[in-house]
């Protein structure tokens, strides 16, 4: 009774709508290892886009790098039924291609495999997956801040959201993260503001090779560890003291 | 990408309602309490009970990329797997901390229950293992609602053991019987699926897997119903009020799971 009154509180508290909710919804579902993912995207959509984003570093994300994308790729001009969203369907692609990428890209050593020096850490791994990630924007970083303007329309905020959950959980799985806890959602959502953050910072670099973005990504990684146990730590300390709080008693006599 | 920050602060202001709400809903675990969990989780790598699975990501793929005649499983089979898979992981969660919190008032009253409730919770252990195991390895999200069932099961667990061993018996009878039957329906799913596969020859070793699994735990909370039974938990008082309200707390419990 308690019980079934706790839940539907809490149901009504979290509609299966929330925003919250639907992004992670859209991001993850059960992934089979038998069954061929189907390509992300349909063979003209990527003809064009791939075609189009050769054309980025010196037009930028704009409907001249998509027309001479679509020219490219044997179209007269790009057709909206193909790619309604224009620009931004250019900037998806770049996303979704750049966090596929990923697992081919940055390939560790086997746990069995002898010769590597040490065993990566699972932090070590997020680190290096993060990097290989940002120095994918490289060719592009000159033209990435009229990409976010695009991104940070309202209508495109959604996708655009939930592309970047779908990033952090993707480098979270190839970093061999098996949490399946409530970390489970505190990891990809810091790793998301994180690497957001270095993101933008990236695009103002100006140092030899990106160090600095190097640098600003590693403090970002370190605060996240250092201020730790403050708020993050209610639930463990909750949990702590219930228990202890029954040991306790139950060193007194108290036959509970 | 990069929407959360620096750059698109103005932006955000001019966004409509709906945008900055999915945005900020979406930060608040990260501003609340992400931090110290990132802790630990970077560098120590710990917070899942169970061994990594070495190179779930990379062994399987590649054989089988070979074989283009797989067909994608449809978007429905891969959203019924994946609530599946999150209600089953919650649900043994509660099961183990309903055990744990049982015992130690069970058996100081009943001293030869031991062996029993060891045994129960050894087997709920193991179910949570295997779940937590299979929530990892294909990429399905736990429930949000973790740490409150983690709270209710403890205080169902221990309320319920407070009342006496005929009420900890019934509450494992409850819990089983709700469980048990939500375990068949879906051996009875997957049996369909398995069988329409084997109809156009293309068996599937992760769906027969899982078939295994299943049936096996189901097998297992069965026997646990029967153990309930058997310790008499149709004697507990109010024996009606009890079962009814621990297995209408299970189906919300269930029917929550499968959505957050
Ligand atoms: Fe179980
Ligand atoms: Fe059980």
């Amino acid at each position: 009774m308690a019980l079934a009154r706790l839940s539907k509180s809490i149901t009504s508290r979290f509609p299966a709508t929330s925003p919250c909710l639907t992004i992670w919804r859209q991001t993850c579902s059960y992934h089979s290892y038998e069954y061929v993912q189907p390509p992300p995207f349909p063979p003209a959509e990527s003809a064009i886009l791939s075609a189009a984003i050769s054309h980025v570093p010196n037009y930028g994300f704009t409907s001249t790098a998509l027309n001479l994308g679509a020219r490219d790729a044997g179209y007269l001009e790009v057709s909206t039924n193909l790619l309604p969203r224009g620009v931004f369907d250019l900037i998806n692609y770049h996303l979704v291609t750049q966090r596929l990428a990923l697992k081919d890209t940055v390939q560790f050593p086997s746990e069995g495999e002898q010769g590597s020096a040490k065993k990566l850490g699972v932090g070590a791994k997020v680190r290096t997956l993060t990097l290989a990630r940002l120095r994918a924007n490289q060719p592009i970083i000159h033209r990435w801040q009229e990409a976010l303007a695009v991104m940070a329309q309202p209508s495109y905020v959604p996708t655009s959201v939930a592309e970047l959950a779908r990033l952090a959980d993707e480098i979270w799985f190839l970093a061999g993260d098996v949490s399946v806890d409530t970390s489970w959602y505190t990891k990809r959502a810091s790793l998301s503001a994180i690497y957001s953050a270095t993101e933008v910072f990236m695009t103002q670099d100006r140092s030899e090779e990106f160090t600095e973005t190097e640098e600003f990504l590693d403090s970002r990684l370190n605060e996240v560890m250092k201020v730790g146990g403050f708020l993050g730590g209610l639930g463990e300390w909750l949990d702590y003291t219930g228990h202890s709080a029954v040991n306790i008693l139950r060193s007194k006599g108290v036959r509970i | 990408m990069s929407l959360t920050l620096f750059s698109t602060t103005k932006a955000l202001r001019s966004a409509s309602r709906h945008s900055q709400f999915a945005l900020f809903d979406f930060l608040a675990p990260s501003i609340v309490t992400s931090s110290q969990t990132i802790r630990a989780s970077l560098f120590h790598s710990t917070t899942s009970p169970i061994e990594p699975l070495q190179n779930a990501q990379t062994s399987h793929p590649q054989s089988l990329q070979n074989e283009p005649s797989r067909k994608p499983l449809t978007q429905s089979q891969r959203d019924f797997l994946d609530s599946a898979l999150r209600v089953n992981q919650a649900g043994e969660l509660a099961a183990v901390l309903i055990y744990a919190s049982q015992t130690p008032l069970v058996i100081r009253s009943h001293p030869h229950l031991r062996p029993l409730m060891q045994h129960m919770y050894d087997q709920e252990a193991g179910h949570f293992s295997t779940f937590n195991q299979l929530i990892a390895k294909h990429r399905v999200r736990p429930t949000l609602m973790y740490p409150v069932w983690k709270a209710a099961a403890t205080a169902l667990g221990w309320g319920t053991a407070l009342m006496g061993r005929e009420a900890a018996m019934a509450c494992t009878e409850a819990v089983e019987t709700e469980i048990g039957g939500h375990y068949n329906e879906q051996v009875r799913v997957l049996l369909d699926w398995a069988e329409k596969l084997e109809g156009r020859g293309e068996g599937s070793e992760e769906l027969d897997g899982l078939l295994k699994e299943l049936r096996r735990i189901r097998d297992e909370e069965l026997e646990h119903l029967d153990h309930a039974v058997q310790n008499d938990a149709k004697s507990a008082e109010p024996y009606e009020l009890l079962t009814n309200v621990i297995r209408g707390g299970c189906r919300t419990a269930i029917w929550i799971s499968e959505k957050v």
